[in-house]
This record gives C-alpha cells, structure tokens and sequence, in this order.
C-alpha cells in the first residue's frame, strides 16, 4: 500500500507528537505534584526496596512493551519528587531487562521449524543474558558505591545545575500551556485534590504511550529505508563496532529497541545473520533507547529527572565495557543464549515458561515479598 | 556501512533486487552464450570453463545476497510487498537455474560434444541467437513489464518450446546414431528449460504470483531441473 502521508507532513507529525510526548511527562509530572506528600509516600513505598524497584521496572516494561515508555514515566516521577534517584535507577535496570520481552515473544512465532527456533530465539535470548547480567554485576556496584549514579549526577550537574535546585528547562515553558489546559478541563468537572492528580497522571500516562506509539510507527515509516539498506549493508560483514554502532542509530531513529531487536529476529531465524552479529546490534539498541528518557527529562523542572535518564545511559554504556569489550566476558551472553535455545528446541513448553517465568512471574514474586 | 543510514538516494529494497536481477540475468547469458559457442564451434572449452564457472559462482552468490536482502525487505518494511518479495525469490532462483543450464551446455562441450559438422548448423547458430536475444528483452521487461511486450515474449516463448519438443520428439524416434542424436536432444532439452526460465523470470515481474507457474490442468514448470 503507497504510503499515504507525504514525508514532510509525517516529519512534521512527528515533531508536533515528540510535542505532545513532552506535555505527557509534564502532565505527569504535576499530577503527582498535586497529590499530597501521603499520597505519595502511600504509592511509592513499594519501591523502597532495590530489587523490588527493579521488578517494577521489569513488569512495568512487559506491560507496556516499551522501555522508552517505562522509563519516560520514571522520569516524570523523578522530575515530581516523588520518587528519588536512587530508587529509579533500580527501576531503569529493570526497564532494560523487561523491554526483552517483545523480540522473545517474536522468537516464538518460529516455534514449528527447529531450526529457524533455535536461531531466533538464541538471538532474542541473547539480549536478555546480557541484560541480566549487566544488572547482576552493575546493581550491586551502583548500591554498594552509587557509581552510577554519581557519574550521570555528575553530568547533569554540568548540563543543569545540581540536584535539589529548580531548572528552567526551556522546553518546560513550552509545555507549560497545555498541561494548565488540562488541569482547567479536569478542574471544571469538578475534580482537585487527589482526584486531580490522578486524572492529570492518567492523562498524562496516556499521552506518553499515545504519543510513543505514533512516533514509533511514524519513525519507523520515514527510516525504513535507510535501515533496510543500512542492514543490508552489514550484512554478513561482521559485528563489532561497526553493528553496535548501527543498532544505536536505528533506535535513535525509532526511538524503540524492541523495533530494532524484533527485526533482527527473523533475519537470524532465516540464517541471514549470526547470533554474534546481531549481539552488537543489541547493544546499540540498548543505549539508544535511553534518548528517549532524556527527551523526557528536558520537560522536567528538577535536575534528577535528567541524572535518572543519564544514569539509564550510563547503565548501558558501562554494561557493554564490563560484558562486550572485555573479551573473556564477550561469549558469555553468547553462550548461554545458545544452550537456552538448544534446551528450548528440545522441550518449547520451557520456551513459554522461560518467558512467563523470566519477565512475569519472577518479577510478581519480587515486588510482593520485598515490595 | 553505518554512514548508509544517513546517505541520502541510492537504489534500495525491491529496486535493488530488481537491479541485481537484471545483472543477473546479464551473468547468465554470458554463461549461456559461451557454453553455446563452445558446443556449436566444437572449439576447446578449456578456454571458456573458467568463465563459465566463476559466472555462475558469481550468480549463485548475487542469489543468496538477494534472498537475504528480500529477507530484510520484509523484516523491516513488513508484509506489504510480500507478493512481490515472493515474485522475486522465483525469479531469481530461476535467473541461478539457467546458469545452471548454461553449465550444463559446457559439461556437453567438455564431454566432447560437438554440433560444428551438423547438417542443420546454420539453423542451430541462428536459434542460438534469438534464445540469446531474448536474455536481453527479459532484462528490459524486468524493469519495464509493459504488458504488450509481455504479450510477445510469451508468444515467442511457447511457439519456441513447441519447437524445442517437436525436435527431441523427432531425436527420439530418429535412425540416426544415437551418438550423433543424444547430444543433440539433450542440448534441445536444456535450451527448451532455458526458454521456460526466461518466461518464468519474466512472468514474475509482470505479476508476482502469477499463474504461469501453476498451469490449469494442475501441472507445474518448475520442475525444471
């Protein structure tokens, strides 16, 4: 079907929605303002607990299939004062992990040929390992010592101005206009107090998923091309540098790393590309994801919603130095998801129970025993 | 290979296979015209094997970069295209046959087949040649499948298979020594499946799915082996 839309309208629906996206944040941000200091304490006590914090993020993540989205709400918190730094970085690890949940789920619609199941959901898998075992290694460095977020807080501090402090994001004042429309419309139904606050956070909840998607689905339509030909361009040349680097841009420009991983799925199920290509991919596309929490923090007004969306970077970015560039740890992730998938031709229930049990279950558990 | 994603034009997706297909069907008439020459010249084909075989090397390699490429094609932009991505997954795995076929020819001329002192040779020289031209209007009907042409070659195409079968009809009951017969029923055999993946490669492009392949009595060409 011919595409419909002329680009330059799509560029500049594309802006008018990553628009709309930042008034979600902001929407969310004074929802939660408005609820009392209780109430606030009352919702986010559950997340107290690091881990417990890291299986919200997880599950948050799964239900809304996307790590932007998850994370971009995080910041909102973040930017209210609700939630503290410290309790959001637990939770962007999380998100990281529970953002694999979409490409396993592709891997298994190859469930019927052994073969192509093998591939794809060694590649999916891939992902996950590499994810958990960052958070493994880099969750109790970050409680023990803070590390991380010590480093993003350093660079917020020089981007913005130090924690604790109010910045006059300019994009805060953009914003500013429609979140107060909104305030009126639901205050002229008769809403204030926590009912107002709740209805800000829905609607701003919804505008940021809303508003994801289509940025998502339209990105995805100005950039296929260019990520067809520049796929195509690596094609059977090797990982390394050269593919994380593409997976960075390609999510960048999608602004989702499920979109990135998800394509790489069939291509490795058809034998077009090896597990230890596309494992590179995956780390670009885990970095990439991260702009979107960043854009979000622009609609912030305190300094530590952006130290939450640099510590998510930070995340990534130390994860890949300890997991990819040291070679000893490289295979690691690589080898596991290889046996996984071995394991999961011989017996698919435990490919269905692996997902369940990995991204549902595991994380119910967690926020109930330590929430 | 990074910077591909911020180039600006350049072919890309179905154009691209398009494009390569057309280079592929260049590589096998190549193939197919030194294979002939060899066997009609009855000249060594020492000096044309190497040729022969690095093209279709050269042809099998362009056929898996494709299948990838369309593999991508779909990965990325989705199902949209897929009756045209599985229109050309056809055709070139019929572009890879006929360098097969053309193959085939040389494996006759390296076994010592020569047609040079046949009565007929001018008549196999001439016949060489319009299967020969019509690598060429199947290149242009890739990239522009106008239907009257279309209409042409199909003609063209089954009058020729018509005449190709009457000929190994005509070998197999002929008094001539089998030596002097077989040969030339099998070359006959081999430019008949030529002629037939020339239509199919064509057939595609005109329409992905066509019915060309799955005939109304059931039959299929595509066992064309």
């Amino acid at each position: 079907m011919p595409d419909r839309i002329p680009t330059p309208a799509r560029s500049a629906l594309v802006v008018g929605l990553i628009y709309l996206f930042l008034v979600g944040v902001s929407s969310l941000e004074t929802g939660i303002k408005i609820m009392g200091a209780d109430t606030q304490e009352q919702l986010f006590s559950a997340v107290t607990n690091p881990i417990a914090g890291l299986c919200v993020g997880v599950l948050g993540t799964v239900l809304v299939q996307s790590s932007s989205a998850s994370t971009s709400v995080i910041v909102g918190l973040v930017a209210s004062g609700a939630l503290g730094v410290d309790q959001a970085v637990p939770m962007v690890m999380g998100a990281n992990i529970g953002t694999t949940v979409t490409n396993t789920l592709v891997s298994l619609g190859h469930v019927r040929q052994s073969n192509e199941f093998r591939r794809a959901f060694a590649a999916a898998t891939v992902h996950d390992f590499f994810n958990v075992l960052a958070v493994a290694l880099l969750l109790p460095l970050e409680l023990a010592t803070g590390v991380i977020s010590t480093i993003a807080e350093s660079i917020s501090e020089v981007l913005v101005g130090s924690a604790g402090t109010e910045w006059k994001s300019p994009i805060k004042q953009w914003v500013k206009e429609p979140v107060g429309w909104l305030e009126d419309i639901w205050s002229a139904v008769g809403a204030d107090g926590n009912l107002l606050g709740t209805l800000m956070v829905l609607t701003g909840l919804v505008i940021i998923l809303g508003a994801l998607t289509l940025i998502t689905k339209n990105m995805r339509k100005l950039v296929a091309d260019r990520v067809e030909r520049s796929i195509n361009a690596i094609l059977g040349k090797g990982g390394g540098a050269v593919a994380l680097a593409l997976g960075l841009v390609i999510t960048i420009a999608v602004q989702s790393s499920s979109i990135t991983t998800s394509i790489l799925i069939p291509l490795a199920a058809a034998g077009v590309v090896s597990l230890r290509n596309i494992y590179p991919v995956t780390l670009g596309a885990n970095v990439g994801t991260t702009i979107t929490a960043l854009l979000a923090a622009l609609a912030a007004s305190r300094p530590e919603a952006l130290t939450v969306g640099l510590a998510h970077t930070v995340f990534n970015v130390a994860g890949i130095l300890l997991l990819y560039v040291i070679p000893l740890a490289r295979d690691i992730p690589v080898r596991a998801a290889e046996i996984l998938a071995g394991v999961a031709v011989e017996r698919r229930t435990l490919a269905v129970a692996y997902v369940v049990g990995v991204f549902i279950i595991t994380p119910l558990i967690g926020v109930a025993v330590l929430g | 290979m990074v910077l591909s994603f911020f180039r600006k034009g350049g072919s890309s997706g179905l154009d691209h296979v398009e494009e390569k297909a057309v280079t592929m069907l260049g590589d096998a008439r190549h193939s197919f015209d030194l294979a002939t020459t060899a066997v009609l010249s009855g000249s060594s084909s020492k000096s044309v094997a190497d040729d022969i075989r690095s093209t279709d090397q050269r042809i099998n390699q362009a056929e898996q970069d494709l299948r990838s490429e369309l593999v991508v094609h779909v990965s990325v932009q989705g199902t949209a295209d897929i009756a045209t991505v599985l229109g050309f997954l056809l055709m070139i795995k019929k572009i890879e046959r006929i360098g097969d076929q053309a193959k085939n020819i040389l494996d006759l001329a390296e076994a010592g087949v020569s047609l040079a002192d046949e009565e007929n040779i001018d008549e196999l020289h001439a016949e060489r040649q319009v299967v020969s031209r019509m690598f060429a209007d199947a290149a242009e009907l890739l990239t522009d499948p106008e239907p009257g042409r279309f209409d042409e070659f199909v003609a063209q195409s089954k009058a020729l298979s018509t005449d190709h079968a009457t000929k190994i009809a005509g070998f197999l009951h002929s008094d001539r020594p089998g030596r002097e017969v077989v040969p030339l029923a099998i070359y006959y055999r081999y430019l008949k499946r030529i002629v037939a993946n020339l239509l199919g490669t064509v057939g595609t492009a005109v329409e992905s799915l066509p019915h060309i392949d799955y005939l109304d009595d059931g039959a299929t060409d595509i066992t064309d082996d």
